[in-house]
């Protein structure tokens, strides 16, 4: 009876397991930048007592500046969720309607969908000085800030065409989330992702349905709006794992999100997807410890590669996973990173009243990236991929994409017959 | 298993070895809360100070972890050459004993203080005559009238003042964040460091001989803190604040970058969920975060800490390890007998941790394990708020471990 008194008696997120000893604020970034965000502990345990007591406690405008990197929790010895108390709170109290700017930064889909087609005006234009002024003035949109390119061909349409003939000749296969980001900005690192999964034996599917993880929409107050998309999200996921499918991604970001964030956040039931959800380098990782699959690499790749741990890839706990993928690259010059927040968390650091701090946040990891003066950075998430390209002009690949560039296709083929 | 001071030193020493070391740390470690010194033995079991630490430690009773160290006076230099190759400088050996001042205002008897630092040869002769203590306005983790009555009880003058900077007053809108490390962090990110030092400089009267400043500077590195000491007018030294603690933040910081370059992969915020057993060895373990893989490894290290890290944990009727689930020197089953009431007493729960051979293996269900050591604050037999032999513990026990894997 007393065991299951103190066993049984956990509070929601862990938070009465704060000890206060303050630990998190060591790695909290956005408290290192600005004193008028109270801090992880403030923000999240301590202050989640008074707003259990009132919502008057709910201080929106402070909370809004969490990034919801989850470094907090990473580093909390009791395993406080000190971020999900903050993102829950925002959910719970929050009477505020996003702003036509946040509407737009969130909906990725939305706007990928309208500005694909008219890549060839959208890119330069997004570009052009008068533009970036508006989107500054007007949108609150940093006025710093490059834009992805939006990509004249979506990766779906050129996964329709191109690949999916091709993919039932392979005798196992597996499911691929693309995300956003592949689809309307970067579908080289889609087609990276199929080639290397052709190489190894894999044949690589669609979702009947995908809709954006929906993490922008998180961090812009419209958790229904994700709801909605988590639960299409989720349907489709089980439509392929019921065909043995895992499901894929090359996104840390939308793997979190949907594995955690919508259990956590969102209160979608994800328990019987949620194991069949993976990252693609720790897919590739497991069949090699496995001894089910080989890579072979040419002999003349060389690359100096510095490692970037991505916030919610640390969250995970997955990155060893990519950095010892990235290690089995004969040709690799590795180097790893001091781990640590990049500022950009996504579109927090698109917004205008963000950008400065977006800036000083990543300051130290662009001057270590300088330091190590690497050919390329390594990351998995890509809105790191797009403030590292921004802030230091070192380019920046996902795992999969250096794999697929170092990969001896012919002999990998040859050696997983 | 285990990134804090023991899981680190013996992941460099065996890497530093060649061996492909993976570390697992479930959160950050007890470095956070362990200022700018580190002990090896400060007290004797009946609470004297100790001077000579080697002489003391050849008296201890069978069940302390230095009894399972084979030669504690090299390991001890090793561990100092450990800490000077990350990067971390530090006065002292085991010959004899200095003194640190705690946060507090009192001394006490240590073995190595990372350079900067405050420290006194001779608890009876203060080498200092007039003392100048600055502290940062509004920084509440620095004690200063306690400091200052410590030091007058034994003799010194004491001036105290505070110094502030407008950005460091911004810092302050916040207050439960004006702590150490932010404070650092606003003064290396804005080179506020030759304003501080002006401000510092003009607080500094006529005769003082030594200014005393929070460890509020050196989060990455101790560069800048080695910077303003430079350009303060007279001789100045830095003092351990409370929690979190810059000198350990940094130590933490260093050791780990040391063993990410030396090739070992560090996997954070993940937790050791048990063991994958085979007869009496250990062929992997579990984690809560890599889910079904299993890390397999020809030996492991159970470096998860005490209590205070849960590397043992209490429930209302039993004290585990549990992790993996290793024999513990327990208590028995008498609650009452675990914690004596008055607090400043030595408290038998401290003692409490996973049984070794002399070898420093592990047991599970009486027999030894072969491939299992552990190191560290989670071993049995020691008190480290009485004896003051923390961090000496965990490094001498780590580097014993890894040279035991290593010689096998
Ligand atoms: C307040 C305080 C002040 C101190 N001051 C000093 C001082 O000034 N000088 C000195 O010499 N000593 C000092 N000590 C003692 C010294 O800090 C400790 O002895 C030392 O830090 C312990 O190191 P450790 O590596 O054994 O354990 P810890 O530092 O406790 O590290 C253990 C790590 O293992 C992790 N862990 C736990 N369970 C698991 C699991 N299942 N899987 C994976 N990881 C896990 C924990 O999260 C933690 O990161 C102090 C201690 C305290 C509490
Ligand atoms: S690190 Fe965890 S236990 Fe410590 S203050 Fe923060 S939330 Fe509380
Ligand atoms: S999630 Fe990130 S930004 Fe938010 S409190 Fe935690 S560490 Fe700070």
């Amino acid at each position: 009876m007393t065991t299951q008194t103190q066993t049984q008696n956990v509070s929601v997120n862990n938070f009465e397991q704060c000890l206060k000893c303050s630990i998190c604020t060591v790695y909290c970034p956005v408290s290192a930048v600005t004193p008028l965000y109270p801090g992880p502990k403030q923000a999240g345990p301590d202050g989640e007592r008074y707003r259990l007591k009132s919502k008057d406690f709910f201080d929106e405008k402070a909370l809004k500046m969490c990034l919801n990197c989850k470094r907090c929790e990473v580093a909390c010895p009791n395993d406080v969720h000190i971020g999900d108390i903050i993102q829950a709170a925002r959910i719970k109290y929050s009477t505020h309607r996003p702003s036509l700017r946040d509407m737009m930064l969130a909906n990725t889909d939305l706007v990928g969908t309208m500005a694909s087609p008219f890549a060839a005006i959208a890119n330069p234009v997004l570009k052009l000085k008068p533009m970036k002024a508006v989107l500054h003035g007007v949108m609150g949109i940093d006025k710093h800030r490059t834009f992805p390119d939006y990509s004249s061909r979506k990766f779906e349409s050129w996964f329709k065409k191109e690949a999916a003939p091709t993919q039932d000749q392979y005798s196992k296969h597996v499911s691929y989330f693309h995300g956003c980001y592949v689809n309307y900005n970067y579908p080289q690192l889609g087609k990276d992702f199929v080639k290397v999964m052709n190489a190894v034996g894999y044949g690589v599917h669609l979702l009947e349905k995908e809709k954006c993880c929906g993490v922008a929409l998180i961090a812009n107050g419209m958790p229904k709006q994700a709801r909605r998309q988590g639960e299409v999200n989720m349907q489709s996921m089980r439509k392929a794992i019921g065909q043995g499918h895992v499901v894929l991604t090359t996104s840390s970001t939308c793997t979190f999100t949907m594995r955690d964030e919508y259990a956590h956040l969102l209160g979608i039931d994800n328990h019987d997807v949620r194991g069949s959800i993976s990252l693609a380098t720790r897919f590739l990782h497991q069949l090699i410890e496995k001894g089910e699959i080989k890579l072979a690499f040419s002999s003349d790749y060389h690359k100096r590669v510095a490692y970037h741990s991505a916030c919610h890839m640390e969250r995970m706990g997955w990155v060893s996973y990519s950095t010892r993928l990235l290690k089995m690259i004969p040709g690799i010059d590795f180097v790893m990173l001091e781990s640590q927040c990049c500022g950009i968390s996504g579109t927090y650091g698109f917004k205008k009243e963000n950008y400065e701090r977006s800036q000083a946040i990543g300051d130290s990891l662009f001057q270590s990236i300088k330091e190590a003066a690497p050919d390329c950075v390594a990351t998995d998430c890509e809105t790191c991929k797009w403030q590292i390209e921004m802030s230091t002009g070192v380019p920046v690949e996902n795992p999969i994409s250096i794999i697929a560039e170092a990969l001896d296709v012919e002999k990998t083929v040859e050696i997983n017959k | 298993m285990g990134g804090g001071l023991s899981g680190l030193t013996a992941g460099i020493a065996l890497a530093q070895a060649g061996k492909d070391v993976a570390l697992v740390s479930a959160g950050q470690s007890m470095m956070h809360f362990m200022g700018g010194s580190l002990d090896l033995l400060g007290s004797d079991p009946s609470g004297n100070d100790v001077y000579k630490p080697l002489e003391a430690i050849a008296t201890l009773n069978s069940k302390h972890p230095y009894t399972k160290i084979e030669d504690v006076s090299r390991l001890a230099g090793v561990a100092k050459q450990v800490l000077e190759r990350v990067g971390l400088a530090t006065t002292g050996d085991t010959t004899v004993n200095h003194w640190r001042i705690t946060p507090i205002g009192g001394l006490m008897p240590t073995w190595l203080t990372v350079q900067g630092m405050a420290t006194v040869a001779d608890p009876d002769q203060m080498p200092w005559h007039s003392v100048t203590l600055v502290n940062i306005i509004n920084f509440l983790d620095f004690p200063t009238k306690m400091i200052a009555a410590g030091l007058r009880d034994r003799g010194v003058q004491v001036d105290v003042k505070a110094v502030t900077l407008p950005e460091l007053q911004v810092l302050r809108q916040s207050p439960t964040e004006m702590r150490s490390t932010n404070i650092a962090k606003v003064i290396e990110r804005n080179d506020l460091i030759m304003k501080l030092a002006d401000e510092i400089n003009a607080q500094v009267g006529k005769g003082c001989d030594m200014v005393m400043l929070p460890s509020v500077l050196g989060i990455a590195s101790g560069d800048k803190a080695s910077q303003l000491l430079r350009l303060i007018n007279v001789q100045a030294a830095y003092l351990d604040t409370l929690p979190p603690t810059l000198p350990g933040v940094r130590m933490q910081a260093m050791l780990r970058k040391h063993f990410t370059a030396l090739g070992g992969t560090f996997i954070t915020g993940d937790q050791v969920t048990g063991g994958v057993w085979e007869g009496d060895e250990l062929k992997g373990v579990t984690t809560a975060k890599l889910e079904g893989d299993v890390l397999k490894a020809k030996h492991f290290v159970l470096a998860t800490g005490s209590l205070a890290s849960r590397g043992i944990v209490a429930d209302y009727n039993h004290m585990y390890e549990p992790a993996l689930g290793v024999d513990i020197d327990d208590l028995g089953l008498d609650r009452t007998t675990w914690a004596k009431l008055d607090v400043t007493e030595a408290q038998p729960y401290m003692e409490v941790g996973v049984a070794t051979d002399a070898k420093l293996r592990c047991q599970r269900n009486g027999k030894t394990v072969a491939n299992l050591y552990a190191a560290g604050s989670i071993l049995s037999g020691h008190n480290s708020v009485k004896l003051l032999d923390g961090a000496g513990v965990d490094m001498l026990t780590a580097l014993q471990v890894a040279n035991n894997i290593l010689n096998q």
